[in-house]
């Protein structure tokens, strides 16, 4: 009864008396030019609740983009990695976070959650874009900057709540041009299912300087750790014998100076999935 | 039907038939209908808004220039023709003097108004015809709505769609203008409860249009021209930032951002959801969109935060 209350107070407020239920399509039409705007976040509902109960609130959709160029030819005449490539990567992820971070002062934001990470290395160029929404204490005095992080609202609850911080988004990349193999390798290998060592090589070298970077990164920051960390590696759309390595999480530290348990209590769900007997399929194979 | 003209309240003759049978029909899963009910919400009727459009990403008349300059030409004085309050406009002049008839000697970023304008005008004829749909059917509101541009038939035709669930509150007073959210069910009681009445769906198209000037042209190129005499003098070093690129970049979200806030007034948006794409349109020329969109709220009580979640792990 209290929930249909609610809604009908809801409706009211949603209302004329509520002030202007104009449909967005009349402001939209003449391109939004008019007025001044409030808040906006792209948190779900729940992100939102679980941030207030933990003291945030949201203020505003934060981004930040850079591109950086790579001169040509740095693909194609050596072997080994591509230190242009290398550094126009670490030079955009930075580039792009401190803009995001400029934003988000700007809105009068203490940190940027949910950070969504777009990473795009074409021959000539790297582009990284971040985007996110800013948020800042429900109490407290003027906010100053504390975080950039790609971890989800209820991650990041969860994460102060056992006593760690998170501090920046971390990160390291690595492009390595794999050497040809040599004729007499070319041939032994034909005809066979075997391992391409300059390719593997390749990959393995990559990930350690991707890896050695990224915790480094972290490491200037003072952070302890880093979690949530996603890897993209493979080959690059560089070239066929380009391999590509991008490590990047959320840099963290111990901010109560020890670990606190959250205490999880366990539960057995109740609407997870029923192995069933297939029937049908078992009488499709033996019909076969 | 909503003309592009004037929005009306009419609706086909067959639309009116079909809403009068009494019978009604929604787009809700069977979770979030047994959760509008819970809320007291009725379904009424699954309502949808159409707008078919021609459509180019470029303008017949006048070309470069044309959506900033008033149809000034390449090279003839961009800055000097009307522009529209409030346009995003940056220009780039070449270091290098002249060099040859093919080399970028002027550079600029702008703000493609007329495409907005085009994509504003479909999402909005689509919108406003679903809510006049809803407003004939009594509804109070529509929850689920589902919104989508594709192309039609070929590329030049594209079909705006908005499609929703009326649903009437029991016991409330019925709007003039119905609310529409793209929340609904559980998500959309969870919102009502903390505080925030839905008040509408909004969305927006911001463009950009990058023409490179020679840096620029180099850098996208992957050319080192003029490393040796410095980039102050206008050499391209190998490695570094693209600052036209990054500044259209910028532009494009920021122009998105301020659009949906200036039809948000005091409110807030909850769930924006950010999307940006761009196309080559030349060597070293970009044409960069970015729509925004999310639920228009408005806080209507003091926020019920809600008590300390309680961790658990789950073991099947």
């Amino acid at each position: 009864m209290r929930l249909r209350d609610e809604v009908r107070d809801a409706v009211r407020a949603a209302g004329p008396a509520g002030g202007a239920a104009a449909p967005a399509a009349s402001s939209a039409r003449d391109g939004g030019r008019t007025g001044v705007g409030g808040t906006t976040s792209d948190l779900t509902i729940d992100e939102t609740l679980l941030l207030h109960s933990a003291g945030w609130e949201p203020v505003d959709l934060v981004y930040g983009v850079s591109w950086w160029s790579i001169p040509w030819g740095v693909w194609q005449w050596s072997t080994g990695e591509v230190q242009e490539a290398t550094a126009a990567f670490a030079g955009a992820v930075d580039q792009a976070a401190k803009l995001l971070r400029q934003e988000c002062e700007k809105a009068g934001g203490s940190g940027v959650l949910g950070v969504e990470i777009g990473i795009r290395v074409s021959s000539h160029h790297v582009a990284i874009e971040l985007s996110g929404t800013a948020v800042r204490r429900t109490q407290g005095t003027r906010p100053t900057f504390e975080f950039i992080s790609d971890l989800s609202a209820r991650d990041f609850v969860l994460l102060t709540r056992a006593g760690w911080w998170p501090l920046g988004l971390a990160a390291g990349a690595s492009f390595v041009v794999a050497p040809r193999r040599t004729a007499r390798q070319w041939a032994a290998q034909q005809g066979q299912n075997t391992e391409l060592p300059n390719l593997t090589e390749a990959l393995y070298l990559a990930r350690e300087r991707a890896m050695e970077r990224m915790q480094r990164s972290g490491a200037a920051m003072k952070a302890e750790g880093i979690v949530a960390v996603k890897l993209r590696e493979g080959r690059a759309s560089s070239g066929v014998r380009v391999m590509q390595f991008v490590a990047i999480g959320t840099g963290v530290h111990l901010r109560t100076g020890e670990h606190r348990s959250i205490a999880p209590t366990m539960v057995v769900a109740l609407d997870e999935l029923v192995r069933q007997f297939d029937v049908k399929s078992l009488r499709s194979a033996s019909t076969q | 039907m909503a003309s592009q003209a004037a929005p009306g309240e009419d609706l086909p003759e067959a639309a009116g038939r079909r809403l009068s049978t009494g019978a009604w029909s929604s787009g809700l899963s069977v979770a979030d209908f047994s959760s509008s009910l819970e809320m007291g919400m009725d379904p009424v009727g699954y309502v949808q808004g159409y707008a078919v459009m021609q459509w180019s990403w470029y303008m017949a008349t006048g070309g470069f220039g044309a959506g900033f300059g008033g149809g000034a030409g390449f090279g003839g004085g961009w800055a000097a023709g009307p522009q529209r309050h409030g346009q995003y406009v940056e220009q780039w002049q070449c270091p290098h003097g002249f060099v040859s008839a093919e080399h970028r000697m002027y550079g600029a970023n702008y703000e493609l108004t007329w495409l907005e304008q085009s994509w504003a005008t479909g999402w909005s004829l689509a919108t406003t015809r679903m809510v006049e749909e809803a407003t004939s059917l009594g509804a109070t509101g529509i929850v689920g709505v589902v919104d989508s541009m594709r192309p039609l038939t070929g590329g030049a035709v594209v079909e705006f769609r908005s499609s929703g669930t009326a649903v009437a509150v029991r016991d409330a007073p019925r709007l003039t203008t119905p609310f529409s959210t793209y929340l609904s069910g559980q998500r959309l009681a969870k919102l009502i409860e903390a505080g925030f009445a839905p008040i509408s769906v909004v969305a927006t198209l911001s463009s950009v249009r990058m023409l490179g000037y020679c840096i620029t042209h180099y850098q996208l190129a992957g050319s080192t021209a003029g490393t040796w005499y410095g980039s102050g003098a206008g050499g391209v070093s190998g490695v570094g930032p693209v600052d036209q690129v990054n500044r259209a970049q910028a532009a494009v979200r920021r122009l998105a951002r301020e659009r949906i806030r200036a039809q948000l007034g005091s409110d807030v948006l909850h769930g924006a959801h950010m999307e940006q794409s761009e196309r080559e349109i030349g060597e070293g020329d970009l044409s960069i969109q970015c729509t925004l969109k999310g639920n228009r709220v408005r806080p209507f009580k003091d926020f019920d935060p809600l008590p300390e979640p309680l961790p658990v792990v789950r073991l099947a």
